[in-house]
Order: C-alpha cells, then sequence, then structure tokens
C-alpha cells in the first residue's frame, strides 16, 4: 500500500536509464555516501537502489550504540570522526537524531580483560577519544544496579567508560540522510533489487535491475549483510566474509534506572535503556552462518539469564519484542572499503559485522570522496581486500582463541 | 527455529553440540608453487550463498568427528545429500 503514497523523504521519480553513480542497498552507508556526493562534490545524478525499503536492513535492526572505543589505530580515528559528526547532521539536515552521548561502560571480568582494556584506553586517549579504566567500585557508583558481588558466574573486575559514546535513533538517520539526500537531487527506487552489473574491458559499465538496465561507470556495493553474496555473484569477488545472524530485544518499559550503555564481553550482553524505558538489549552473533534473522530460545534464555545476573534488578522482567538482523562478520572484525581495484569503477564497502550503523557518517563522507575523486584517501587505505593475502589483518580482536565464523 | 544436524555416528542432534567448520572448500593445495592469492582463497575467502552450501561440522560436545553436511542458510535446515546434489 505505501507504494502509491508518495515517499516520506520527496518525490517518487521513475528510474532513469543512465546515472553517474548507482549505489546497491540502500541502507545508511549508502545514504550518507549519497548524501556526501551530492554536498561535498555536487554529484547528484545518483541512483540508490533498494530490494525492500531504506531502513529494512541493519540500518532499523541495530541496537543504535555508538562509540569509539575500538582497538587498532586505523579504526578508531574513523569511529571518532564518525561520532563527532552526529551532533554536525543533525544540524545539516535539520533532522532531530536523538543523539544521546550517555556514556557507554565495557565491563571487565577478569585481569586479563583489564589489561586488553588498558591497551584500547591507550589507544583512545592517543588519538583523542575520552576513556578510562575505572574499578569495579567506581563502575557501581556510575551504575548503581550492577551487581559487582564476586558470587556470579564472571565477577566484574572493572571497566572501560567511554564517556562521549552512546544512543543515536538509528530510523532518525535513515529518514534524515533519505530526506537531506534526495533534497540536493539523489534518487532511491525502494522495491528496485540489482540484478547483476557488467563490465567491459574491466570497467563497469551498467546495471541490470528487475526495472530495467542502467548505464553507469561507477556502482558501489554496500549492501550490509548481503553484500558479500551479491558481489561474489555479480562479479565473481569472493571476501572472507561470514554472515551471521545477530538477535536482539526490548523488554517491556521501566522507571529510568540504567543511564549509560552497558555491554559485556564475557557475558556475550549489551544493554541499555531507551527514552521509552525499555531495556534493548542485544545477544553474541548465532555460531555459524545463517540469512535467517530468526530469533532463538537458545539466545532468549542466555540473554533473561546474563540480564540477570549482572544487572540483578531486572529478574523477572518480560521481554515484549525481539528481532534479529545480519552481521558480516570478516577475520579480523574490520571493514573492507575498497575501490577501483579489481574491477574500475567498481566499490565496496562491507564487512562491518556489528559496527555498521556506528560508522555510517564518517564511512559515507570518506567512500563520497573515494568515489569522486577515483583516488582513495589515506583514512581508507588499510582497509582494503589485499590485506587478507599480505597477510596484514587489523588485529581489532585481542584475543582470537578460534578462527571461527563469529570471532 | 532449532538447528539439527546429522551426525555420521551419533545421528540427528542439537546444533549446538557442533562447531561449524567452514564451507568446503575442496582439498587444502599444494605448497609447490603456492602464491599468498590461492592460500588467501583458501584459508579465508566465501561463498556467503543464501541458500543450499556444502559445509563442514564438528561434533564438539560428542563423538568428536569432522563431517561435510548440505544446509539452506535461508532456512538453518539441513538438506538431504541426494536432494542437494540433484
Amino acid at each position: 500500500m505505501f507504494l502509491k503514497n508518495k515517499p516520506m523523504w520527496g518525490k517518487r521519480t521513475k528510474l532513469k536509464s543512465s546515472y553517474d553513480v548507482v549505489i546497491i542497498g540502500g541502507g545508511l552507508h549508502s545514504l550518507a555516501t549519497a548524501y556526501y556526493l551530492a554536498k561535498d562534490y555536487g554529484i547528484t545524478d545518483i541512483a540508490i537502489l533498494e530490494k525492500n525499503y531504506i531502513g529494512f536492513g541493519g540500518a532499523g535492526r541495530n541496537t543504535a550504540i555508538v562509540r569509539a572505543n575500538q582497538r587498532t589505530q586505523y579504526n578508531v580515528p574513523l569511529y571518532k570522526e564518525a561520532l563527532d559528526l552526529w551532533p554536525v547532521l543533525t544540524k545539516e539536515l535539520d533532522y532531530n537524531l536523538m543523539f544521546n552521548n550517555c556514556g557507554n561502560l565495557n565491563l571487565m571480568h577478569s585481569e586479563a580483560a583489564m589489561k586488553a582494556a588498558r591497551m584500547n584506553i591507550c589507544t583512545a586517549q592517543f588519538h583523542g577519544v575520552e576513556s578510562h579504566l575505572i574499578d569495579a567500585k567506581e563502575a557501581k557508583e556510575l551504575v548503581p544496579a550492577l551487581n559487582i558481588s564476586e558470587d556470579i558466574t564472571f565477577p566484574i573486575h572493572g571497566a572501560m567508560f567511554h564517556p562521549p559514546g552512546g544512543i543515536v535513533r538509528h530510523d532518525a538517520v535513515v529518514w534524515g540522510l533519505a530526506k537531506g539526500a534526495a533534497k540536493k537531487g539523489v534518487e532511491i527506487h525502494q522495491q528496485t533489487e540489482a540484478l547483476d552489473i557488467t563490465t567491459k574491458n574491466g570497467k563497469v559499465e551498467s546495471v541490470k535491475t528487475n526495472m530495467g538496465t542502467i548505464q553507469t561507470k561507477q556502482v558501489m556495493i554496500s549492501a550490509g549483510g548481503y553484500s558479500a553474496a551479491l558481489i561474489n555473484s555479480m562479479l565473481g569477488i569472493r571476501l572472507p566474509i561470514s554472515v551471521l545472524t545477530i538477535q536482539a530485544m526490548v523488554t517491556q518499559p521501566l522507571k529510568p534506572i540504567l543511564d549509560h550503555v552497558v555491554s559485556s564481553g564475557a557475558y556475550h550482553c549489551y544493554a541499555n535503556q531507551t527514552l521509552k524505558g525499555e531495556i534493548a538489549t542485544g545477544a553474541h552473533m548465532d555460531p555459524w552462518p545463517n540469512y535467517t534473522t530468526l530469533n532463538t530460545a537458545y539466545y532468549i534464555k542466555h540473554q533473561a539469564e546474563a540480564l540477570s545476573e549482572f544487572l540483578p534488578a531486572l529478574r523477572g522482567l518480560k521481554f515484549m519484542r525481539i528481532w534479529g538482523g545480519l552481521a558480516d562478520m570478516t577475520p579480523d572484525m574490520a571493514p573492507i572499503m575498497d575501490g577501483n581495484d579489481q574491477v574500475e569503477g567498481f566499490f565496496m564497502d562491507c564487512g562491518w559485522g556489528y559496527f555498521g550503523f556506528k560508522s555510517c557518517s564518517a564511512v559515507g563522507k570518506y567512500m563520497a570522496e573515494f568515489i569522486a575523486k577515483n583516488e582513495c584517501p589515506d583514512i581508507l587505505k588499510p582497509f582494503n581486500l589485499k590485506r587478507y593475502q599480505d597477510h596484514k589483518l587489523m588485529g581489532e580482536t585481542a584475543a582470537l582463541v578460534n578462527y571461527s565464523p563469529d570471532n | 527455529m532449532a538447528l539439527t544436524i546429522t551426525c555420521p555416528i551419533c545421528g540427528k542432534r542439537n546444533g549446538y553440540e557442533f562447531r561449524y567448520g567452514g564451507e568446503e572448500k575442496g582439498p587444502r593445495p599444494d605448497e609447490a608453487g603456492l602464491t599468498p592469492e590461492a592460500w588467501c582463497d583458501y584459508v579465508h575467502m566465501n561463498n556467503c550463498v543464501a541458500g543450499v552450501q556444502e559445509e563442514w561440522w564438528f561434533h564438539k560436545d560428542g563423538c568428536g568427528s569432522w563431517f561435510k553436511i548440505h544446509r539452506d542458510t535461508t532456512t538453518n535446515l539441513e538438506i538431504e545429500q541426494t536432494e542437494a546434489t540433484e
């Protein structure tokens, strides 16, 4: 039914037979790239092709957490810029993205984890990102609901406190960027599925869709969890990616109890209280690749057990809604951004795993620069696909126990 | 949805007893004349099929055997070998 109505971002347009740039996938990385192509480089003849509707995939399924406390020197500056851009975009797009920089508290449950946190904090501080190591007592002062007793499965030794992080309303980012891009002339085509990319002499020539063929010299695939399968089937480029379902859920609403994002690697659980009062919480990914986006009893039970141990006040709460999305994981937990390498005019922005939301603003800006200038910006250079064969994996995981799809 | 996997020794069991061992990639490449590209392709690269794929599993909480099955990655259902190769 919504097909007949006017889309919220502006006018419905007919798919033309040629564009300067075609972007496959209607998620946040695509919308942000199109927005910055139009804003910073005056390239407005852009078509975004989305098989479902914008915000259908990871853009509307993530748990809305933003932060810049990653591990490596390559990642941190990118996420810092993404974090700094939320208030800027709120103004620029004239759209309330509801950035709530309530701060992130990463719980540490062993001395080894505290040691790993020290390194993360050093990296953050070196790059001008505020991040502190605190002990269990200080964590309890910040979040009185925490259970810091020693009689739980993973007693809390301390935490990595990252005040500038927080929560951004993910749907608002989709709507704001779609409106902002469309206002500058970008066309968003929903229910439009890209079927193939044709090349000639190693250059991109056209994109075949269910609505006709589009001539273009530049095409980017940034289709979240579906990117790897698309890139392989369209161009025969295999990627070091495993696609896994990641599950999330929200509880019934409560009075204010949590004013930070709390996460725990050992419990594989992260939680924050939304402005509506619900506790939004996410789990680890399924341990085997699948595209189901289905929830499992196994993880619902796991979340309930984890939350009731380290936040015992939540015991007995009911989950109101559950859902799943896709995470495209790479072996080094860092994304793949590349272009003009395998095929001239072909760009990819994928392998984000569960980091796609928090990075979209800055990545859109730099992928736009990459496409507009046909030259990779320095900040994106370390994320090329060749790093895997050069054995320059990024080390975003502190200690990789097993080489497995879910890291 | 529950995943079940049929172990050649223990039969149909709960999927959480197993560890996923990656996509079937054929035999390990010969070391003679091996290029970084070919090795990387074997070690890291995946097809990421949204559909039926052949894959390895390890019965970690069971008999410890390694074996291959066909599974539909869009439904998490194991597919009969004969059905998959048709």
